[in-house]
């Protein structure tokens, strides 16, 4: 799996996720995502469009940061999703809440890149 | 294999490969549906002995057999590590949003299961393809589980 976050201009904070998000992969997930909480939120774009391969324990992770971004006032929204990962979102009914009707185009910034 | 997450990999990746031979013709309708159901579930199964029955543990075995019959794939995993009661896994509200105890649900919704505790455990999971729709993926509408 690997991860990137970026923060545009007008502050929606995007975390684009490659590979495989799943038991083992998720803690090096969670703990970035305890980083950017740290921060204010707004609106956070989860982009899924390379994602192969989601697990419960990937969702997990995905959920909490839902939650944590919607009680600090914030929101989420799942952006490309499709497959595999797409075939759970459907079977938990998470799309419902969380998926945006469309990927947009993220606006262009410096991404940090992570890997594991 | 031994029971540890990093191999688990290895084992779906046979799984998927394993999806490819239940039918005759390349690529039946269903199959992408079908082999991402198979490998979710298997992948969940997985994950449960690893981190449930094995717990922590870095020397417990997995043992793998995948069976192939027309439009039938069967997956035995067997470990010998601590045995769980399926029964006792209670069904998760998916309104309230939960953020663990998927796992089992996930596999029930797309293979049928069996369960005998013992040395080993063995968890059975199989999937007919004749009972997939075609790929629901490529229609935009919401996956089912067959069981």
């Amino acid at each position: 799996m690997t991860f990137s976050i970026s923060i545009n201009d007008a502050g929606v904070i995007r975390l684009s996720i490659e590979g495989e998000l799943d038991a083992v992969t998720v803690s090096d997930l969670r703990s970035e995502i305890e980083k950017l909480l740290m921060r204010q939120i707004g609106r956070v774009e989860v982009d899924l469009t390379q994602l192969r391969m989601l697990d419960s324990s990937g969702v997990g992770a995905l959920v909490s940061l839902y939650k944590q971004v919607r009680a600090r006032g914030g929101e989420v929204v799942v952006l490309g999703l499709r497959d595999q990962p797409l075939a759970i979102f459907r079977l938990l009914r998470l799309d419902r809440v969380m998926v945006g009707a469309e990927l947009k185009s993220p606006t262009p910034t410096a991404p940090s890149k992570h890997s594991s | 294999m031994l029971g540890l997450l990093e191999h688990r990999d290895v084992a779906l990746r046979a799984v998927s490969a394993a999806c490819k031979l239940v039918s005759r013709r390349p690529q039946p309708p269903g199959l992408n549906d079908f082999r991402m159901h198979v490998v979710s579930a298997v992948g969940e199964a997985f994950n449960n002995i690893v981190l449930h029955s094995y717990a922590g543990r870095d020397d417990g075995v997995i043992e793998m057999e995948i069976r192939t019959d027309p439009d039938l794939i069967t997956v035995e995993l067997r470990d010998y590590g601590e045995s769980f009661d399926l029964d006792a896994v209670a069904t998760p509200d998916l309104d309230l949003l939960p953020e663990s105890g998927l796992g089992i649900f996930i596999i029930k919704a797309f293979m049928s299961i069996r369960y005998r505790p013992g040395r080993p455990n063995v968890l059975t999971l199989s999937k007919s393809l004749a009972n997939e729709p075609a790929d629901s993926s490529a229609r935009g509408n919401p996956s089912e589980g067959d069981s």
